[in-house]
């Protein structure tokens, strides 16, 4: 089967979002937990062999392989009615099951240590398809699991695997909330280095922005993690509609991510979706507006919707460089070229002025088992220069810390920063040279920047 | 005198003459019967006054003027139709016949009045010849006329329905006499015609030994149709199929335009037409013939044959009574006039046309087969043709070979099972085929560029698509082509596009920001304008289509929904210059057609830019030449992008100009094309779109 992927969950995070995301999946095609095609849904004429692959009897099985350092979360899955659902031998836990201990190093160290048995289980799944198209994987930043060992998985993808493409799917930290991980601006600064390197598109999951869409938008007060969670899926599983609904585009995983993405290194996307509805609500008192083409595409344009929270723009005149919307629903296909028109006009969305850019607009198909409340929903994917600022903020988080020298001793424990801190500052001067792009990127010299000089 | 008169009857009876006075009144009377005898004797008559001679002159010219219409009659009437057939000579037919019943029929009342004139002389044998000529004398204007549409017949060789549009002509005329005696006759001919116009409506059945109609069949249909129904051709069933299937509407029935009665107006004709092939289209049906082998040899009347389960398969179910009816009343002349022709029509080709669309609908799944139109001519079916394409690039880049068609329905099976459509009966409908032509050895002297072209896979792939029957109606070899040129321009595309993307990953290491930029620019471009192929113009037009669809159940309108819908696509797509209204109809049936469309040409121009941009890595080896192919595309890139607004403001007035107006819309969204390509204030005035 062709343009398979292949997800891979890590830590604690990734697992929960991973969880929810083939929980999502195996509603949307109409498998039950244990992986069973159910009746009502043998007719389908959607793919679900790019996630799935078929066992002998027939039952769906996901291309998931699950990684923790610790047993906590996976217990829980392997304890929900969708434990059956998983290949068991993916499913890998560290023997000791101690965990990372919020610890990037930690987790780098024991992902090279596990490294042969990591990777046999990714080699026998990518051995499994016939014509692989990339990996997904799924993690947090800021911990220890998702962060660390995500970063040597990333590194060692791409040196394996150098064909395939890697989308990661990775959750930055909440920022307005105190973190019980004191390290966490360590973590992220040297995960964000492997990012910018090594994946070829990075799907930024801000928790900072999922709180606040949970409190504002859907008015859930202390949303809880499977709230959060649920926004992701929704996200992850529409981004993924136009590979699993058959149509005429954007079948592959690369049409979706080279449009995207001009230039090698800019490739943090944001995402956006519209109308959302949390459960409560749709039991209580839905609020069901009407929905069309162009309003659901005004709507993706609003910054209160984009899940990742981006600080106002004052210096520089930032802009789009692309983006994509994945428009599902009923929709009058002949909507499409007035609103994009509507929006020219109205100039809602300004673009990078190096280069030709426009909102790309794929039509999907929902799945006919998922009841909609709302006709029109849509998806946006995006390539914005302001994203810079949440690196920067990242930066500056490092900086406090470091100017501190505060907890750096956690890490010259493990053998990597035992010599020196080296890797800090280079991975600094990575997601600097990452900023400094981006907002170079806003501006029309971009053409003349000189992507060697930041080479490191 | 009284002796002459008294004996007047009996010299009238027995063709005796004793006396002049009473020879004239014989004569005269004699001659109004019959003039078959008149000859030079007149000179022997003595008239009884002075004036007479010229009466009798006068009625001898009524008389003669019978005697012509007596002539024709017994000429054309049954009895020597019969005789005529018996001898083979096949000079009149149906129409002349009743002609000429219709005037024995006229001519009764001038019989009526002779013998009521008779009567009177024999009472009075004061009577004059001007008596005599006072009762005839009206007669002289009818036969007037009735002798001149006989010469007219004779001299212009009038047959069939040409007769009947002769009279038709004559009916309105100031004489009240001559307008109801015209209307007599012509009611007996339109007799002939209603019901060859009946049997044709509502069985498909030409009665008509003497090529009257103005429908005839022509010979070489004659004999498939032969084949079909003769018994002893117990054909397997495929080969049945596949003979039916090349049918077309047409089956061999034709216009006779120089036969079409004047008052029928063209269209009107031709809906008849329409009416009477779909009838036997119907009595075509590969499932009744089947069903008829082991009924009766003779495939003629679908009524015939139908057993009672297929009985739905008749088109007039409990309306054909009813037709019958209403097409007899017909047969009255004040009611054949062209508006309850015309209605009549109407209610037959609607039942017609619904019924066709049940057929075509409900159990041909039109609706479905369209969906599948979209899925396959026009890559509805994304990934399956995203994998043939990686199958099959290498085979399609080449010049076709004798083995290329094989090569490439066993990579579509393989295509097919990769995104798990093999086991679905649709994929089994679509084939390809790689026409292979023999490499023109002299042609030598053609340019490079200009061979690979013409040579390669990609410009002349076929998609065949295998339709049940009647689609045929819908999906004419006309439409096949012109779906196949869509094909064509969308595999190019996404081909191409599937190769920049296939750079995407390489181009990412690379540090040349500017190689970066073009290929980015080059992927936008396909990007754009595949989206706006399939989206702008493809799902709205096929929006539209299917909504016009669920609104009919008129197979006509549905055809034409589909026609129009083929035009629209075509011309948004700009794979042709004329405009909509022409586009399905004209017959050009070659792509080198299409190409005279510019913009058309700009975007195989830019297509061609991308594969040499793809296939640099196989030239440039080292740095430098690689910016010097850099610098070459970049520019003529430009150039393309810059040629193509141009001619936006050269096609502002046509209809393709708002298309391209669209396509520009998406390419130069952030307007950034149209700042780089520099161009005059006027240009930039009209990039508003």
């Amino acid at each position: 089967m062709p343009s398979e992927m292949i997800t891979l969950q890590l830590g604690q995070c990734g697992n929960q979002i991973g969880f929810e995301f083939w929980k999502q999946l195996c509603i949307e095609h109409g498998i039950s937990p244990e992986g069973i095609l159910e009746e009502f849904a043998s007719a389908g004429s959607d793919r679900k062999d790019v996630f799935f692959y078929q066992a002998d009897d027939d039952h769906y099985i996901p291309r998931a392989v699950l990684l923790d350092l610790e047993p906590r979360v996976i217990h829980t899955i392997m304890n929900s009615p969708y434990s059956k659902l998983y290949n068991p031998e993916n499913v890998y836990l560290s023997k000791h099951g101690g965990g990372a201990g919020n610890n990037w190093a930690s987790g780098f160290a024991q992902g090279e240590k596990l490294n042969e048995e990591v990777f046999d289980i990714i080699n026998r799944e990518a051995d499994g398809s016939d014509n692989l198209e990339g990996f997904v994987l799924c993690h947090s930043i800021a911990g220890g699991t998702g962060s660390g060992m995500g970063s040597y998985i990333l590194e060692h993808l791409s040196d394996r695997f150098p064909k395939k493409l890697v989308q990661t799917y990775s959750v930055f930290p909440n920022l307005d909330e105190i973190s019980d991980v004191v390290v966490q601006p360590y973590n992220s600064l040297l995960t964000l280095k492997r990012l910018t390197e090594s994946a070829d598109c990075v799907m930024v999951l801000d928790n900072t922005a999922l709180n606040r869409i949970a409190s504002d938008r859907l008015h859930i007060q202390n949303p809880s993690f499977a709230q959060i969670n649920t926004l992701v899926s929704t996200i992850m599983s529409a981004s993924t509609a136009t590979l699993r609904y058959p149509s005429y585009m954007n079948n592959d995983l690369i049409s979706l991510v080279a449009p995207l993405i001009p230039t090698p290194r800019l490739h943090f996307l944001m995402t956006g979706y519209t109308p959302l509805t949390a459960d409560h609500e749709l039991n209580t008192a839905p609020k069901i507006r009407k929905t069309t083409v162009l309003d659901v595409m005004q709507r993706l344009l609003q910054p209160k919707n984009m899940m990742v929270s981006l600080s106002p723009d004052r210096t520089n005149q930032h802009c789009y460089i692309s983006i994509l919307n994945i428009i599902q629903g009923e929709v009058d296909p002949s909507q499409v070229h007035k609103s994009l028109q509507r929006i020219r006009e109205r100039k809602l969305a300004s673009f990078i002025p190096w280069g030709p850019a426009s909102i790309q607009v794929a039509l999907s198909r929902r799945s006919p088992y998922v009841h909609a409340s709302h006709k029109v929903s849509g998806l946006l994917l995006a390539n914005h220069t302001n994203i810079s600022s949440l690196f920067d903020r990242c930066l500056q988080q490092y900086d406090k810390l470091r100017k501190r020298e505060a907890f750096l001793e956690v890490f010259r424990k493990e053998p990597m920063f035992k010599e020196s801190l080296e890797e800090f500052d280079e991975s600094r001067s990575v997601v600097d040279d990452l900023v400094q792009e981006y907002q170079a990127a806003a501006t029309p010299d971009y053409v003349h920047w000189n992507p060697e000089s930041s080479q490191i | 005198m009284k002796a002459n008169i008294a004996i007047c009857h009996l010299f009238y009876l027995l063709y005796l003459i004793s006396d002049f006075g009473g020879k004239m009144m014989q004569d005269a009377l004699l001659i109004l019967w019959d003039s078959s005898g008149l000859n030079d004797n007149k000179n022997h008559i003595l008239f009884a006054e002075q004036g007479d001679a010229e009466i009798y002159n006068r009625i001898c010219d009524i008389a003669k003027s019978h005697q012509k219409i007596k002539v024709f009659i017994e000429s054309t009437g049954f009895h020597s139709r019969k005789s005529q057939s018996a001898s083979g000579v096949k000079s009149s037919g149906l129409y002349t016949q009743a002609l000429s019943e219709g005037l024995t029929e006229v001519l009764q009342s001038y019989k009526k009045t002779l013998v009521e004139v008779e009567s009177l002389v024999i009472g009075n044998h004061k009577y004059t010849l001007s008596f005599v000529y006072s009762y005839v004398e009206k007669f002289q204007g009818l036969f007037n006329v009735l002798n001149k549409i006989i010469t007219t017949i004779k001299q212009r060789r009038l047959v069939g329905c040409q007769i009947l549009s002769l009279i038709h002509q004559f009916i309105l005329n100031g004489n009240e006499m001559v307008h109801v005696a015209m209307v007599r006759i012509f009611s007996c001919v339109n007799k002939v015609f209603v019901n060859q116009l009946c049997t044709w409506l509502l069985y498909g059945e030409l009665k008509d030994p003497f090529q009257e109609f103005f429908i005839y069949k022509n010979e070489k249909v004659e004999f498939s149709d032969t084949f079909l129904s003769s018994p002893s051709s117990n054909t397997c069933d495929k080969s049945l199929v596949s003979t039916l299937q090349d049918t077309t509407l047409d089956c061999g029935y034709q216009l006779t335009s120089n036969m079409i009665p004047f008052f029928m107006p063209l269209s009107l004709a031709q809906e008849i037409l329409f009416i009477g092939k779909t009838v036997i289209l119907f009595s075509y049906d590969p499932k009744k013939i089947k069903r008829s082998q082991c009924f009766t040899s003779r495939a003629v009347l679908p009524l015939q044959r139908c057993g009672v389960e297929s009985r739905r398969f008749t088109i007039w179910e409990e309306k054909e009574a009813e037709f019958h009816n209403t097409l007899q009343s017909l047969k009255k002349p004040e009611v054949i006039e062209v508006a309850n022709l015309r209605c009549v029509i109407r209610d037959i080709k609607e039942c017609v046309t619904k019924h066709l669309w049940i057929v075509a609908v409900e159990e041909a799944h039109l609706l479905h087969e369209l969906q599948l139109m979209k899925d396959f001519y026009l890559l509805g079916r994304g990934e399956l043709f995203l994998e043939l394409l990686r199958l099959t690039s290498h085979i399609l880049d080449k010049p076709t070979t004798r083995t290329a068609t094989r090569d490439m329905n066993h990579a579509f099976q393989l295509a097919a099972r990769a995104v798990f459509l093999s086991n679905s009966a649709d994929i089994e409908k679509f084939s390809f085929e790689l026409p292979y032509v023999k490499p023109n050895i002299s042609g030598n002297s053609t340019i490079e560029d200009d061979s690979s072209t013409v040579a390669d896979g990609w410009s002349s792939i076929v998609l065949k698509y295998d339709f049940k029957w009647p689609l045929h109606l819908v999906f004419t070899p006309e439409v096949l082509a012109r779906y196949n040129d869509m094909f064509r321009l969308l595999l190019r595309i996404k081909k191409t596009q599937h190769d920049l993307h296939a750079l995407w990953k390489t181009y990412k290491q690379s540090t040349s920001f500017s190689m970066c930029q073009l290929h980015n620019k080059l992927m936008f471009l396909m990007d754009n304008l595949q989206h706006y192929l399939q989206a702008d113009v493809l799902e709205t037009n096929f929006s539209r289509l299917m909504d016009a669809m669920a609104k009919t159940n008129d197979f006509e309108r549905l055809k034409k929904a589909h026609a129009t819908f083929l035009a629209d696509v075509l011309s948004q797509s700009f794979l042709t210059v004329t405009s909509v209204a022409q586009a399905h109809e004209s017959e050009h049936s070659d792509t080198t057609d299409s190409l005279n469309n510019p913009v058309f040409c700009n975007i195989m121009e830019l297509l061609k830019l991308c594969d040499s941009f793809c296939s640099m890595g196989e030239v440039a080896s080292d740095r430098e030449t690689e910016d010097y192919y850099i610098r070459g595309y970049s520019d003529r890139f430009n150039k393309l992008v810059k040629q193509l607004m141009q001619l936006l403001v050269s096609l502002r007035d046509q209809p393709c100009g708002v298309f391209l107006a669209r396509l520009l819309m998406r390419l130069d969204y952030n307007r950034w094309l149209s700042g780089e390509a520099q161009l005059t204030q006027s240009v930039t005035n009209m990039l508003r779109y």
